[in-house]
């Protein structure tokens, strides 16, 4: 079962507009099937932490409705609906690859083509960002940097390694814009590579998506 | 044989600085391998972007006099036009891998040339092959070494078929085994497809057994340019540069001069250790390799 990148990007937009439009349980039940999913995608330590990150963050959002004067059930519910937002983009990121999505940005959403490169190099020069940072750490306490004292102190003194490590990636990214001219990097990057197969899955998830989304209507029809 | 590069009075300067290259006179001819040497700063690497023309035309700066590219002057022509007839590998290759996956960072040129997906594919998995790193399209880039990366590099450059291959210190990342096995390739590729070189390369020795002509530049001029028996002689007379020729020249060289004997070009110490004894010299000189 494979489902595009552009019906996964309807996917998480529609989700976006049923956390308000459904009812809770309704959401509380996508909320059960986005974690199945993320699961059954992967199972491992990364993506524990991941969900466990969105928890703690959905957590501090609910506390801090509660400390604005909303009632419990709403901070819950007002909660609840954040954490199936963040989850649905979690899905997405975590089912489909990035160049997949770059591609269809471009290609069926008019993106201009500068920034869908843009979600690709970024994490393509991840890796390389933090080994730099290392190596400048390194470099800095040789020459007596230490990041032993108090946290203002630190925070301050870490201008040391931000600096040269920004030096780097800026003389870095002129060879990479001279690489990209040179690939001949343009209007047409995204357009010329291969469409994904548009599948029966996909067919059923926007039927799915359709109903879902008009459930204002005919919940209003049948009563 | 045909020149395939040319330079023709050729002065530049980047924006807001002094001459980087001054008076370039000089042909490259058709399917040599050429190495291009000279002390850091003499204007290698601008050279190099001469020919590509990314000089002037993407960096901009003041120049004057022309480069013609197989007959074809780089003024205002688009760097990725030419792109697909000249290749170009700089020396910083971590900054110029674009794509998340192996397969898709060969590929991205030439789906933005226009390329049929099928032929993409086929030339894909081709370059890959040539570069010794066959099926490994769908590597992630973190699963490659610093060498298989150069390598990668390489196999985005020969996927586009260039008749011309410039390589700023292709090996400045890699062990003498890496360095040696790279060039091994590049004269299989120079070979087979019958493709021009121009290799900026610092550690000499590496391009040696490879080699057909040799360029000098010091302070932005072309100090000496021809076959290496032309350049050999030339180079070793300026003091300056003699350091930078491979070492078993800068031996006969010196060998030479004081014994007034007349040696052939050394490609292997081998070379050297067979003509000392056969022209009678003993001691010294002890075999390895």
């Amino acid at each position: 079962m494979k489902i595009t990148a552009f019906s996964w990007i309807i996917i998480t937009l529609a989700i976006t507009a049923w956390v308000f439009i459904l009812p809770v349980k309704a959401v509380a039940t996508i909320l059960v099937l986005q974690l199945v999913l993320l699961l059954y995608v992967k199972h491992n330590r990364m993506m524990l932490a991941a969900i466990g990150g969105l928890g703690v963050f959905t957590g501090m959002m609910v506390l801090l409705q509660m400390l604005f004067g909303s009632s419990l059930t709403v901070s819950l519910i007002g909660g609840l609906r954040m954490l199936v937002m963040t989850m649905a983009f979690l899905c997405m990121l975590s089912t489909t690859k990035i160049q997949d999505i770059a591609k269809t940005l471009v290609d069926r959403f008019h993106l201009p083509v500068e920034y869908a490169f843009m979600l690709t190099t970024a994490l393509r020069f991840v890796p390389n960002f933090l080994e730099d940072s290392s190596v400048t750490l390194d470099a800095q306490s040789c020459r007596g940097y230490s990041n032993r004292s108090n946290a203002l102190q630190h925070l301050l003194s870490y201008v040391v390694v931000i600096r040269p490590l920004v030096m780097r990636a800026v003389a870095k990214s002129e060879t990479l814009a001279l690489s990209m001219e040179l690939k001949g990097f343009g209007a047409n990057t995204y357009k010329n590579m291969p469409r994904e197969p548009f599948t029966l899955w996909d067919l059923l998830a926007l039927l799915v998506v359709v109903v879902l989304s008009s459930y204002p209507f005919w919940a209003k029809f049948f009563k | 044989m045909a020149s395939v590069i040319n330079f023709k009075d050729f002065y530049y300067a980047y924006i807001n600085e002094k001459l980087v290259l001054r008076d370039i006179n000089l042909t490259v001819e058709k399917g040599s391998f050429t190495v291009v040497i000279g002390p850091s700063g003499a204007g290698k690497t601008t050279l190099c972007k001469a020919i590509t023309g990314i000089i002037p035309y993407y960096m901009g700066g003041s120049y004057a006099g022309d480069v013609e590219v197989l007959g074809e002057s780089t003024k205002g022509k688009r760097v990725s036009d030419l792109s697909l007839k000249v290749g170009l590998m700089l020396e910083d290759y971590e900054s110029q891998l674009v794509s998340l996956t192996a397969g898709e960072e060969v590929a991205f040129s030439l789906l933005n040339h226009g390329f049929p997906a099928e032929e993409v594919k086929e030339r894909t998995s081709k370059a890959l092959e040539d570069v010794g790193l066959p099926g490994r399209e769908d590597y992630q880039l973190d699963e490659l070494s610093g060498g298989q990366r150069q390598r990668l590099l390489l196999a985005s450059v020969l996927a586009v078929h260039p008749e011309i291959i410039v390589l700023d210190e292709p090996v400045s990342a890699m062990d003498p085994d890496g360095a040696e096995s790279l060039y091994k390739l590049l004269s299989k590729i120079h070979q087979e497809y019958g493709t021009t070189f121009v290799v900026v390369e610092h550690r000499v020795e590496f391009v040696l057994p490879y080699a057909t002509n040799f360029i000098a530049v010091k302070d932005g001029q072309i100090a000496a340019a021809g076959t290496c028996e032309v350049v050999a002689d030339q180079v070793y007379a300026d003091p300056e540069l003699r350091v930078l020729l491979p070492e078993l020249w800068q031996v006969r060289g010196e060998l030479a001069a004081k014994t007034g004997a007349h040696f052939s070009l050394w490609r292997k110490p081998a070379d050297a250790v067979d003509e000392l004894k056969a022209q009678g010299f003993e001691g010294g000189v002890q075999a390895h390799a």
